[in-house]
């Protein structure tokens, strides 16, 4: 994770909150981050292939590979309601460029 | 392919004055239209001629609520009986929805169903608005709201009521949807031509210029602390890699799907610069994305055109730039690995 790619995510995350309507905030110490709402608190830090980021709640901490599984993991404990939505692609026909 | 049109707008507003006139207009023969109801009695398909080339069937209930299965098997009944010869080889589709529908799951509808998707492609969202009242439907009725939200053209009727059409209404509505050309009419009278090209697949004329964006940026404000509704768009100077925008609709879809009202775009993709790429979705459904032959003018960049309701644009903008450097990292990461 390069430190543009922290500043991203950094970033991201902050924004993510917003959109989600759910109150906390985003800090960053050198190229870890700390997402704290309400009584929530995750750290974000670089992982180890294949997992290009750990995140630590409570104590135990998962990898995941993407933003997308960034973004999953985050919501799940900040708000534990949403119901997630699939994309979908209409059946027709597929044209290559 | 047939293309079907949802011709949407709120009660009153016209959308069957508007279609009666369509009907009767030579240019419009063929036309196998659909009309949604509420309630137990319809009585709009009663009030429609048609010529002996087009005709009218009725649904009754509310399309968005219970029955959108229904729908999908009323579209197939009438393939089948076009097939049989028993009604006329009709070349579209109008589906009149009923004034209090959301149009979003109806558009699901004709999108989703793989038997449909052989033969019916979606052409676009007609919204009828009254000149009289439409500015407070829209402050009252959600419904109107998003009606306006999804349309490809939006249609002003009843300018003969009013000596003029309040700037109020013409702002709010670009302001809800600057991309839908504003088509004024009386009594229905209208060019079929100038409502029914709305191809979605052309984004030559339903993407926003930024200057417009920026005309109506006050509107918008106000909009996002009224309505909870906004337009924005996106523009990318750099071509964007393919696998990018798949994973962006993605989160976009998991986190935002059914507050995004509208998406289109013409998007340069890393692989294919020279031939544009064109997507349309409605919340979480998307058409697969299609490439245009060549950009339809010199401006090359990348543009996305967001409809959605409590949707900050930071958060779209940090989405994609964030998986678009995840995944150039990544790629990067692979090729020295692989040196």
């Amino acid at each position: 994770m390069t430190h543009d790619t922290v500043a991203l995510i950094h970033r991201l995350l902050a924004a993510s909150l917003v959109a989600w309507h759910v109150d906390g905030r985003v800090e960053r110490e050198a190229d870890d981050l700390t997402l704290t709402a309400g009584e929530h608190t995750l750290l974000i830090a670089r992982g180890a292939p294949p997992f290009r980021w750990t995140v630590t709640l409570a104590g135990r901490t998962r990898g995941v590979t993407s933003i997308a599984g960034l973004l999953r993991t985050a919501r799940r404990v900040v708000d534990p309601d949403h119901q997630a939505s699939r994309l979908r692609i209409a059946p027709g026909p597929l044209v290559s460029p | 392919m047939i293309p079907v049109t949802v011709l949407t707008g709120f009660l009153g507003s016209g959308k069957t004055t508007l279609l009666g006139k369509l009907l009767r207009s030579p240019a419009f023969a063929r036309t196998a239209v659909i009309i949604n109801e509420f309630g137990e009695v319809g009585l709009d398909h009663d009030l429609i001629e048609t010529s002996d080339e087009s005709f009218v069937t009725l649904q009754t209930g509310c399309l968005c609520c219970s029955i959108r299965g229904d729908l999908v098997l009323t579209l197939a009944d009438i393939l089948r009986r076009r097939d049989e010869g028993t009604v006329a080889p009709f070349e579209r589709v109008v589906i009149e929805t009923s004034g209090l529908a959301d149009p979003a799951p109806i558009l699901h509808a004709v999108m989703s169903d793989d038997a449909l998707a052989e033969r019916l492609t979606l052409s676009g969202v007609v919204t009828t608005v009254d000149a009289v009242h439409g500015e407070e439907t829209l402050a009252r009725q959600p419904e109107s709201i998003k009606q306006v939200a999804v349309a490809d053209r939006l249609v002003l009727t009843k300018t003969d009521l009013v000596d003029a059409v309040p700037a109020a209404l013409t702002d709010r509505l670009a302001a809800l949807n600057p991309s839908a050309p504003l088509l004024p009419t009386s009594f229905g009278d209208l060019d079929p031509e100038r409502l029914f090209d709305a191809r979605i697949w052309d984004p030559a004329g339903k993407l926003v210029p930024e200057h417009d964006l920026h005309k109506h940026h006050g509107a918008h404000d106000r909009n996002r602390h009224d309505e909870r509704i906004a337009c924005f768009a996106l523009i990318r100077e750099q071509p964007i890699p393919a696998v990018a925008l798949t994973l962006f609709l993605e989160v976009l879809a998991e986190h935002c799907g059914a507050d995004l009202l509208r998406l289109k775009g013409i998007l340069a993709i890393a692989e294919s610069p020279e031939r544009p790429a064109v997507i349309h979705g409605v919340q979480h459904m998307f058409h697969a994305p299609g490439f245009l032959e060549r950009w339809p003018s010199d401006d090359r960049r990348s543009r996305l055109v967001f409809i959605a309701r409590d949707l900050p644009r930071v958060f779209a903008e940090a989405l994609l730039d964030a998986i678009d450097a995840e995944v150039r990292e990544t790629a990067t990461t692979a090729a020295e690995a692989s040196e």
